[in-house]
């Protein structure tokens, strides 16, 4: 079950992109589900992760980020809008509560929750497209050329991880045998038969960090200056990508400057779409960053496209 | 000029008094195959270690004697350089994997070689497409099977392109068809290749006849050197059980020629025997007998992705019985042990336990069945091996009524009470995690794997524990994929294949009929005297063929 949140090699075309394209992508999108705060530019953002997390074939798990996504910003939605005092059309007044004062409940602060919920479902689904389309091997193997320890104590970290959950399972196991039970008891009685797992889990994985040191003693590791396999070849379609993606950010920044991209909520909410350029301008943005998803369809259909990019 | 030669080499472990090796002597020639094989504990890894360099770099300690690579003193030779010509293979596959996916765990020694890029594309490509892993170029090592890991993590010391490979167990933690897989890849490196082959295995049954020398260890020492059949000789003359069956059974008999494999053992049998009309042995088989301690009914569980291990199991286990359940990696047999301890709830059918319907329990419910897994270490954790068996003691709220001193007599762990479990040696390990189950007195105890990695003599012993156990009233169940363990301590076998049981009755019925899954002793009797398995059975149908032949003076066969 678990598999499905990490990264499945399925020959996608977002797959197939080079790592530093892919990951420049991600952070250009990121960056702007930080920078915009106008709702409709927002919904552009996640219009736009929503065509690519279905180019990646993701709909199923993007679908249990979602649910987790929700379960955080449904309380932020509830909290914001019972605190938040800068609104001025009030829609509903509560009762006096000591300390916090009357309740009241403002459109602006609805509008406001609604619109920082959409940014955490992009910021989610941004995790959930790189966990999607990004082979950790090939991000280490690229940040191994300017740090090649750290890469590699990443990757180790990585591998071991799996295999670490897998041997924490059976030692559970091995304790219920043994008559430990997680399932009853106190917090302190949880904690205490938690705890004999984690001793067993750092004693077995200290003694076998020992043999892994002797492998790559054995296959000359710390012997002197290594060099970098890089594997990875930059395509048409890495710049491509690349290409929207600069293209978009550059629109965005000029769209901050000109507050296009921004919106004032408080303390009366203001025009969503100032004028047609805004809409023009958000349009350019969204089209320029469904460059992936757009090659990814025309990947799928057209062979000769295929082989051109 | 010899491609190793050791002279004089002892070598101490850093704090321990005893040596791990003492007084080694030995040559090893270009294009060698040696098989180096002895009990555990006896020096074989240590000796490695010491070839390959590792010792003592790597684990400090004290050593004196030399070791020559080439001619040059193995500790005045770059290290850069001995890893590129000395490649070194260990046991677990799971440690000794760095990287993420395969491409780049193969690239990760050549990384750290310096070489240039285009010179380790095309070395990871050749190692990939030469091991038939280039389809999984693109995988997550944690997804690939043990055998692929442990053919993977050979494509990473062979993209090294080293002259000589040292294999310290490879197979100990493999099934046996990714085994035979790997072993016949070594010796194609070593016929088509030229490389040195420094093999270290103590499951000679695969491996004997692929060497063209043997060396054997006990106590840190070389006893003996020679080619496969002269060993065989000299180890059958000594009881030393690190020899094949085959092998054994001739070299007892005083053949002059000791045949290693079964198709030669065959065409000596052939030569001998053919006008042997005298009908096979048979001993009788023990009956089920009694009521049966668990009953599985039409017992179903599928994973919550969907897959279904287990369809369809009807069994009966009965008390004194020692069950050995055979079949492929992903049959379904660890499934089938871990639903017997209750650690899985089937999805359909009925379990039960001395009459009480499992299913019914809503939380699993600890003490009545006793489970070992693949791992001892998973149970070892107190500051004394005493303290592992008050520990289990203490979460059933039982006193000790002399039961912690009844298993650690029974398990011979007396001696090691007050030690630390994790510095014990494997198979005082095996024993201690065992006790620490066994001390609730379960009526079922049921264990995965108990022989892995384990040489002759333990599995001898384990056997013989066992076996007492059910001579006690406990019923035992094991998984293993060692055929003549299970040939020689169960009473009973039982093959499972693609979720389901294929084929269920005593040893000789099951073992004895089957094409794949018997002895090497039973592939060379069959035709002659079917149903023997064992080299206990073969001698003593020997016996019958020729009462009293060593009186006589009849030992004289055609070789």
């Amino acid at each position: 079950m678990y598999e499905n949140f990490f990264y499945q090699d399925k020959g996608l075309f977002l797959q197939s992109l080079h790592p530093a394209a892919i990951l420049a992508y991600l952070c250009i999108l990121l960056v702007l589900a930080l920078l915009f705060s106008n709702p409709v530019y927002l919904v552009g953002l996640l219009l736009v992760l929503v065509l690519n997390i279905s180019a990646a074939q993701g709909g199923e798990v993007w679908g249990i980020y979602l649910k987790i996504g929700l379960g955080f910003a449904l309380p932020i939605i509830i909290i914001n809008a019972l605190l938040a005092r800068g609104g001025e059309t009030i829609i509903w007044a509560g009762p006096n509560i000591p300390v916090l004062g009357r309740l009241t409940i403002s459109l602006e602060a609805i509008c406001y929750s609604a619109a920082m919920s959409v940014r955490l479902f992009i910021v989610i689904s941004i995790f959930c497209l790189y966990n999607l389309v990004v082979h950790p091997d090939r991000v280490l193997a690229l940040l191994s050329r300017f740090a090649s320890k750290t890469a590699l104590i990443l990757s180790l970290a990585t591998r071991l991880f799996p295999s670490m959950v897998r041997q924490m399972a059976n030692i559970q196991e091995a304790m219920m045998i043994r008559g430990v039970d997680f399932q009853t008891g106190n917090l302190k009685q949880k904690l205490k038969s938690h705890a004999v797992l984690i001793n067993i889990l750092l004693l077995s994985s200290l003694e076998d960090s020992l043999e892994i040191a002797e492998a790559m003693h054995a296959r000359a590791f710390g012997s002197g200056p290594r060099s970098s396999y890089q594997r990875h070849v930059w395509r048409p379609r890495d710049s491509f990508c690349l290409g929207g993606a600069i293209l978009a950010f550059g629109l965005a920044v000029c769209a901050q400057i000109t507050g296009y991209s921004t919106f004032e909520f408080y303390p009366r909410l203001g025009c969503l779409l100032k004028n047609t350029m805004a809409v023009f301008n958000l349009v350019f943005i969204v089209v320029f960053l469904s460059v992936p998803a757009v090659l990814s369809w025309g990947w799928r259909r057209c062979p000769y496209f295929n082989a051109k990019i | 000029m010899p491609v190793f030669q050791c002279e004089d080499l002892t070598y101490f472990y850093s704090e321990r008094e005893k040596p791990a090796l003492k007084s080694i002597n030995l040559h090893v020639e270009e294009g060698d195959f040696l098989l180096i094989t002895g009990g555990s504990g006896s020096g074989k890894s240590s000796l490695a270690r010491a070839l390959a360099g590792l010792i003592p770099y790597f684990y400090g300690g004290r050593l004196r004697g030399r070791v020559y690579f080439d001619g040059r003193d193995v500790s005045q030779i770059d290290r850069r350089l001995m890893a590129r010509e000395v490649g070194m293979v260990f046991q677990d596959p799971e440690k000794q994997l760095v990287m993420t996916s395969v491409e780049a765990e193969v690239a990760f020694g050549l990384e750290n070689l310096g070489l240039p890029r285009e010179e380790m594309v095309r070395r990871v490509a050749e190692a990939l497409s030469f091991l038939d892993l280039a389809g999984l170029r693109e995988e997550f090592t944690a997804h690939l099977s043990g055998g692929q890991k442990q053919k993977l993590a050979l494509a990473a010391v062979l993209a090294m392109q080293p002259r000589v490979l040292i294999l310290d167990e490879p197979t100990s933690q493999l099934d046996p068809v990714a085994s035979e897989e790997f072993l016949n890849l070594v010796k194609r490196l070593n016929e088509e290749m030229g490389l040195t082959i420094i093999l270290i295995e103590q499951r000679l049954e695969r491996c004997f006849h692929l060497a063209d020398r043997v060396v054997f260890m006990e106590d840190g020492q070389i006893r003996y050197d020679g080619t496969p059949g002269q060993l065989a000789s000299w180890a059958a003359a000594r009881d030393i059980p690190f020899i094949p069956p085959v092998a054994s059974f001739f070299a007892r008999n005083n053949f002059a020629t000791i045949p290693v494999t079964v198709k030669e053992g065959r065409r000596l049998l052939r030569q001998n025997f053919r006008y042997c009309k005298t009908p096979p042995v048979r001993p009788v088989e023990k009956k089920d007998t009694g009521k049966p301690v668990l009953v599985m009914d039409n017992v179903w569980f599928a994973y919550p992705g969907g897959r279904e291990a287990l369809q369809d199991i009807n069994l009966r286990i009965f008390p004194g019985e020692l069950a050995a359940v055979l079949g492929n990696n992903g049959a379904g047999k660890s499934t089938l042990l871990k639903t017997m301890a209750g650690l899985l709830k089937p999805t359909r059918g009925r379990l039960m336990l001395d009459g009480r319907d499992l299913n019914s329990e809503k939380r699993f419910v600890p003490g009545r069945v006793a489970y070992l897994s693949q791992n001892p270490n998973d149970y070892l954790f107190q500051e004394t091996v005493e303290e592992e068996l008050h520990f289990t003691l203490k979460n059933f709220g039982l006193t000790d009524d002399g039961v912690v001193n009844e298993y650690l007599e029974k398990l011979e762990l007396i001696a090691c009470r007050k030690a630390n479990p994790r510095d014990l040696s494997s198979g005082e390990r095996q024993r201690a995690a065992l006790a620490s189950i066994l001390v609730t007195r379960p009526r079922v105890l049921v264990l995965d794997e108990p022989t892995r990695g384990m040489d002759g003599r333990l599995k001898d012993e384990l056997g013989k524990i066992l076996s007492g156990l059910c001579r006690e009233g406990a019923s035992v169940v094991l998984v293993t994929h060692d055929v003549e363990f299970a040939a020689v301590h169960a009473t009973r076998v039982l093959m499972m294949f693609a979720g389901r049981l294929v084929a269920d009755g005593p040893k000789k019925e099951v073992l004895g009929s089957s094409y794949f899954y018997t002895t090497q002793i039973g592939k060379m009797c069959r035709g002659f005297a079917d149903g023997v398995l064992t080299l206990a059975d073969a001698l003593a149908s020997l016996e019958l063929l020729w009462p009293n032949r060593k009186q006589k003076g009849e030992a004289r066969f055609i070789t």
